[in-house]
C-alpha cells in the first residue's frame, strides 16, 4: 500500500507537533523515521494510524483519503515502544484479539495465530500472560498482534528501544527480514541512527516538526542536503570548520588562518562562488600521519573505542573529532598531523544551510 | 592471632572500661529525658498556660517521661553490653548489673532531691493504722499531725469513712487516691463509743527507703530482660500495645452479646456473680420485638442491604464512566468539573439535610418511579448517599484511568475495538482492584449509613440497621446494652466477611491501578 502524506500539519493548543509534512512512501517500502525525542515523528505515526485527526493536509493510503478514517477501518499494525500488551489476556488473546475483533471464526483465529506466533518464535508460550514474558518475548507478541491480521501498512513507534543491545541487533534484523517476505510497507520511527541506516530503503530525517530530507541511507551519509542531517547523521558526528574555498594555482584550496587544504575540482568549483561557507569532513577521512603535507594539531582528549581511538583534537580556533589507530599510543597533550581526505568534504552555505554540492 | 589478642584483653571477670561506658550509655539517657521533663514543666508549661489553654497534656508528658525514665536508662544499660554477650557472657551480665546499680543510686537521688517516683508526697492523715475486728485500728500518730490536731487518739478503731464500712486496705487507698485538703469524716469506736471526726488530708513527704527495694528488684529484672532481649520481637511488642485497646473493644463486643451484664471484661448474672452466659440478646433475630416498633429484624436488614447494594451499583457504574471521561477525553469545562468535584468531596453532608429533603418529597410526586426514589424509601435514600460518594468515587476512578498508559488504548483502538468495547474490554479489567476496592467501600458505606436515613426514614417500615441501632437506645427507659451489642456485632457481621475477603483489594485503593501488569 502506497502512502501519501501531503502539507501534514499537527497542532497541539500552541504546540507545533508537525509542519508540513510532505512524504511519499511506495509500496513495499520501509520508511525510517528519524529525529532526535520531540521532534514529531510519534505525532506523525498516530496521524497515520487515525488517532490523531490532523490540523491540516492529506494522508492517503493508495488512492484513498484516510483523514477521517477510524482506525479499526484503516488495516494497519501497530507496534509500540511500550509494546502495550493487554496485561489481563494471554498471548494468545493479545495475539487473536484484532480477528476476534473481525469476528474471524475461532477456528481460522487458532490458526493464524499460531502461524504467526511460530513465525515469531513464540508458540510455545501462548498462554502465559504478558507479565511473565521477557522484554524481547513481548516485544515479539506485539509484533505477532501486529502482523496477525495481516495489515496494509505496519507502524513501528521505537519498537526496540527498551531491549539490551545485543536483542536488539537480532530483532532489527528479524524486523528487516520479515517486512521483505512479507512485503508490508512499514513506517519505523526510531532516534537510533545505525537503525535507521541498517533497516530502512529511505529514511526521513525530522527535526522540530520539520522534515530535513528523505533519502536513501547512501544520500544521507555522503550526500546531506542539509546542515542539520550532515551532523546529525553518523556517528562520531561530522566535523565542522568555517573556510573560505579559492582557485589558486588551478586548483581548489579551503582555508582560515590554521588550515589550508587542496580540494578536488569537482567539489570546490561548487563552493568556490560563495565566499565563506562551512566545511564539513567525517572523522574517518581524517588520518592520523607521521609525514606529508599535514596540518598539526593538540590532542585534547582521547576515548578508546576499541577498534579505533577518538581524539579530540584543536588546531587554531576549530576543535575536531578524529579516528586513530590505538596502536599508536596517542595520548592527550600530544602533538599529531593530520592528513585530511578530501574526496568526501562537504560544504554548506552560512545562511540557508543547505548544501552547496547537492542540491 | 585475634582470639589470643582478646583473651589478653580480658583478664578478669569485669572490666572497668566496658562498665564505665555502659554506665556513661544510661547516664547520657537519664540527662536527656531529664532535659525533655525540664522544657515540658519548666518552659513549655507556663508558655502553654500563658495563653490560657489546658496544659494537662505538658504535665501528662512530662510525668509520662518521669515514669519511663529509669526504666530506658536500665534498657539501655542492658542493651550496651549485648555485643560481649557471645563472647564473655557472664562479666556481660555482670557490668550491665552493676551499672543498673549505680544508676538506680543515681535516680533515686534524683528522685528524692525532687520529690518524685517513690518520694513523691502522697495525701496523708499523719497516722498509722492497722487491720482490726470490724475496721482499722490505728497505730500511731505523728506530733502534731492532723490527725492528732483532730483528735485521733492511738486504739482508736475507725470503722467507716461517711457511711461506707472501711479496712485497712480499703482506707490506705482511700486516703491515697484523696486530693490534697479533702475532708475525711471518720466513724471511730473509742471505749465502746461512737464518735465522729473529720480530719483533711495533707501532703506528706515520703523519706521512706524501704520503699526503694521493690523498685531495685524491677530495675534489675529489666536490665536482665533488657540484656537477653530477642531484637526482632521490638515491633511486634510495640505494635501489640498499640492495638490492645482496640483488641480488648472487640473482645468486650463478643462478650457482651453472649452474657447478662459485664462488668468490664467479666460477664455477670443477675446476682453479681461471674457467669451469666445467655443468647437472650439475640433473641431479636427469631421475631423478639426489642424496639417497640414491632419491625422484623429481617425486613430492616433488607433495608439496609437494598441502600448498600444501590451504592456500590450506582457508584460504580456512574464513577468508572465519568472517571474514564475524565482521564481521556477533552472536553469544555473539564477542570472546572474536576476542581468542583473535590470541593464537593469536601462538603459537609448534614448543611445540605434540609434543601435535600425538599428535592426528595417533590421527587416523591413523580409519578411511577416516585412510588421508588421519593422521600422515606430505601432507594431514595441510597440515591442521596450516591451523591454525597460520588466524588470521591470519581476521582478515585480516574485516578487508576490515568494509571492506564495510553498505548494500551490506543493500540486497542487500532486492532479494530470501539471506544466503548475499549473501555469495557481493555480499560476496565485492568482496574478491577479498583473497582473491586471502590464497590466494597460504597457498600460498607452504604450498609453502615446513618445520618441520611435516620433523616429521611420515617416509618418503622424503612429503616436500616444502623437507625434501629439507634433506636433501641432510648432516652427514657433503660437501654440493655448488651441487647444494643448484640445488634451492633449482628451488623458488623457482613463487613468483618467482606474485610476478610478483600483486604487485598482495599489495600489497593491506596496504591492505584494494577499490580505488577504490563
Ligand atoms: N497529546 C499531545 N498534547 C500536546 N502536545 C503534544 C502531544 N503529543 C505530542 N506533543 C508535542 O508535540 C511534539 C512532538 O512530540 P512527539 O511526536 O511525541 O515527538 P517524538 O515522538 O519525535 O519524540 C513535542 O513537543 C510534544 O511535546
Ligand atoms: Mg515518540
Amino acid at each position: 500500500m502506497e502512502v501519501k502524506i501531503e502539507n501534514l500539519k499537527k497542532q497541539f493548543g500552541q504546540v507545533i507537533g508537525v509542519k508540513d509534512l510532505d512524504l511519499n512512501v511506495r509500496d513495499g517500502e520501509f520508511v525510517a523515521l528519524l529525529g532526535p525525542s520531540g521532534c514529531g515523528k510519534t505525532t506523525t505515526l498516530l496521524m497515520l494510524a487515525g488517532i490523531y485527526k490532523p490540523t491540516d493536509g492529506t494522508i492517503r493510503f493508495g488512492d484513498r483519503v484516510v483523514n477521517q478514517v477510524q482506525p479499526r477501518d484503516r488495516n494497519i499494525g501497530m507496534v509500540f515502544q511500550s509494546y502495550a500488551l493487554y496485561p489481563h489476556m494471554t498471548v494468545f488473546g493479545n495475539i487473536s484479539y484484532p480477528l476476534k475483533l473481525k469476528k474471524v471464526p475461532k477456528q481460522e483465529q487458532m490458526e493464524r495465530v499460531e502461524r504467526v506466533a511460530n513465525t515469531m518464535g513464540i508458540g510455545g508460550l501462548l498462554d502465559r500472560r504478558p507479565g511473565q514474558l521477557s522484554g524481547g518475548q513481548q516485544q515479539r507478541v506485539a509484533l505477532g498482534r501486529a502482523l496477525v491480521k495481516e495489515p496494509d501498512i505496519l507502524l513501528f513507534d521505537e519498537p526496540l528501544s527498551n531491549l539490551d543491545a545485543r536483542l536488539r541487533l537480532t530483532m532489527r534484523s528479524e524486523i528487516k527480514q520479515l517486512q521483505n517476505r512479507l512485503g508490508i510497507t512499514a513506517i519505523y520511527v526510531t532516534h537510533d541512527q545505525v537503525e535507521a541506516m541498517t533497516m530502512a530503503d529511505r529514511i526521513a530525517v525530522m527535526n522540530q516538526g520539520v522534515l530535513q530530507a528523505f533519502d536513501t541511507p547512501e544520500d544521507l551519509y555522503d550526500r546531506p542536503k542539509t546542515l542539520f542531517v550532515a551532523g546529525f547523521v553518523g556517528n562520531p558526528p561530522m566535523n565542522f570548520a568555517d573556510v573560505s574555498v579559492m582557485a589558486e594555482h588551478g586548483g581548489f584550496t579551503a582555508r582560515n588562518e590554521s588550515i589550508r587544504l587542496q580540494v578536488p575540482a569537482e567539489r570546490g568549483q561548487k563552493a568556490a562562488a560563495a565566499g565563506k561557507v562551512r566545511m564539513g569532513i567525517r572523522p574517518e577521512d581524517i588520518h592520523v600521519v607521521d609525514e606529508g603535507d599535514a596540518v598539526t594539531a593538540e590532542v585534547v582528549i582521547v576515548e578508546p573505542l576499541g577498534r579505533d581511538a577518538m581524539l579530540d583534537v584543536r588546531f587554531g580556533s576549530d576543535q575536531f573529532l578524529v579516528l586513530a589507530d590505538p596502536q599508536k599510543h596517542i595520548r592527550a597533550g600530544d602533538q599529531v598531523k593530520l592528513h585530511f581526505d578530501m574526496d568526501s568534504v562537504q560544504f554548506f552555505d552560512l545562511q540557508s544551510e543547505r548544501s552547496l554540492l547537492w542540491n | 592471632m585475634a582470639a589470643l589478642a582478646h583473651s589478653d584483653d580480658t583478664p578478669g571477670v569485669l572490666d572497668v572500661h566496658s562498665l564505665l561506658r555502659t554506665i556513661r550509655n544510661g547516664l547520657i539517657v537519664v540527662v536527656a529525658l531529664s532535659l525533655i521533663v525540664v522544657i515540658l514543666t519548666a518552659f513549655l508549661r507556663p508558655l502553654i498556660a500563658s495563653v490560657k489553654v489546658d496544659e494537662s497534656v505538658t504535665t501528662t508528658l512530662a510525668q509520662l517521661v518521669i515514669l519511663v525514665l529509669p526504666y530506658i536508662a536500665y534498657i539501655a544499660a542492658g542493651s550496651a553490653v549485648r555485643d560481649q554477650l557471645s563472647d564473655h557472657p557472664l562479666r556481660a551480665v555482670l557490668t550491665a548489673l552493676l551499672a543498673t546499680l549505680v544508676l538506680f543510686v543515681v535516680i533515686s537521688i534524683g528522685h528524692f532531691v525532687f520529690h518524685l517516683g517513690p518520694f513523691v508526697p502522697t495525701s496523708s492523715l499523719e497516722m498509722t493504722f492497722t487491720e482490726a475486728e470490724g475496721g482499722a485500728l490505728v497505730e500511731s500518730l505523728v506530733p502534731g499531725g492532723v490527725a492528732e490536731e483532730a483528735g485521733v487518739q492511738v486504739g482508736d478503731l475507725i470503722t467507716a469513712v461517711r457511711r461506707d464500712p472501711v479496712t485497712s486496705g480499703t482506707l490506705s487507698a482511700l486516703i491515697a487516691r484523696s486530693a490534697e485538703d479533702s475532708p475525711f469524716r471518720l466513724r471511730i469506736v473509742r471505749g465502746g463509743e461512737e464518735t465522729q471526726l473529720t480530719v483533711r488530708t495533707v501532703l506528706a513527704g515520703n523519706d521512706d527507703l524501704g520503699k526503694l527495694l521493690p523498685g531495685l528488684v524491677v530495675a534489675l529484672i529489666v536490665t536482665a530482660v533488657a540484656i537477653f532481649w530477642p531484637g526482632q520481637w521490638t515491633p511486634y511488642v510495640i505494635l501489640l500495645a498499640i492495638l490492645l485497646p482496640l483488641l480488648i473493644g472487640y473482645f468486650w463486643l463478643i462478650i457482651a452479646t453472649f452474657s447478662y451484664r459485664t462488668e468490664g471484661l467479666i460477664p455477670l448474672d443477675g446476682q453479681g456473680n461471674v457467669g451469666g452466659w445467655t443468647l437472650n440478646n439475640w433473641n431479636f433475630l427469631f421475631g423478639a420485638d426489642i424496639s417497640g416498633l414491632n419491625v422484623s429484624i429481617w425486613q430492616i436488614t433488607l433495608n439496609s442491604l437494598i441502600i448498600a447494594v444501590a451504592m456500590m451499583v450506582i457508584v460504580l457504574l456512574v464513577s468508572s464512566m465519568a472517571g474514564y471521561a475524565l482521564s481521556r477525553m477533552n472536553f469544555a469545562g473539564r477542570r472546572a468539573f474536576l476542581s468542583f468535584t473535590l470541593v464537593l468531596h469536601g462538603f459537609p453532608a448534614v448543611t445540605l439535610l434540609i434543601p435535600i429533603f425538599f428535592v426528595m418529597s417533590y421527587l416523591g410526586k413523580v409519578p411511577l418511579v416516585g412510588e421508588f426514589i421519593g422521600f422515606n424509601k430505601p432507594v431514595g435514600i441510597s440515591l442521596v448517599m450516591v451523591a454525597f460518594e460520588l466524588p470521591l468515587g470519581v476521582w478515585l476512578m480516574k485516578g487508576f484511568f490515568d494509571n492506564i498508559p495510553w498505548d494500551i488504548e490506543r493500540s486497542a483502538l487500532i486492532d479494530g475495538a470501539s471506544r466503548w468495547r475499549t473501555y469495557w474490554e481493555i480499560l476496565l479489567p485492568q482496574i478491577r482492584p479498583g473497582i473491586l476496592a471502590l464497590g466494597i467501600f460504597a457498600f460498607i458505606g452504604g450498609w453502615n449509613a446513618f445520618l441520611i436515613p435516620q433523616t429521611y426514614s420515617t416509618g418503622a417500615g424503612t429503616i436500616n440497621l444502623p437507625v434501629f441501632l439507634r433506636q433501641l437506645i432510648n432516652e427514657t427507659a433503660p437501654v440493655n446494652w448488651n441487647q444494643v451489642a448484640a445488634v451492633g456485632m449482628f451488623q458488623l457481621i457482613p463487613v468483618f466477611i467482606i474485610f476478610i475477603f478483600a483486604q487485598e483489594y482495599l489495600l489497593n485503593i491506596y496504591a492505584g491501578g494494577t499490580k505488577g501488569s504490563s
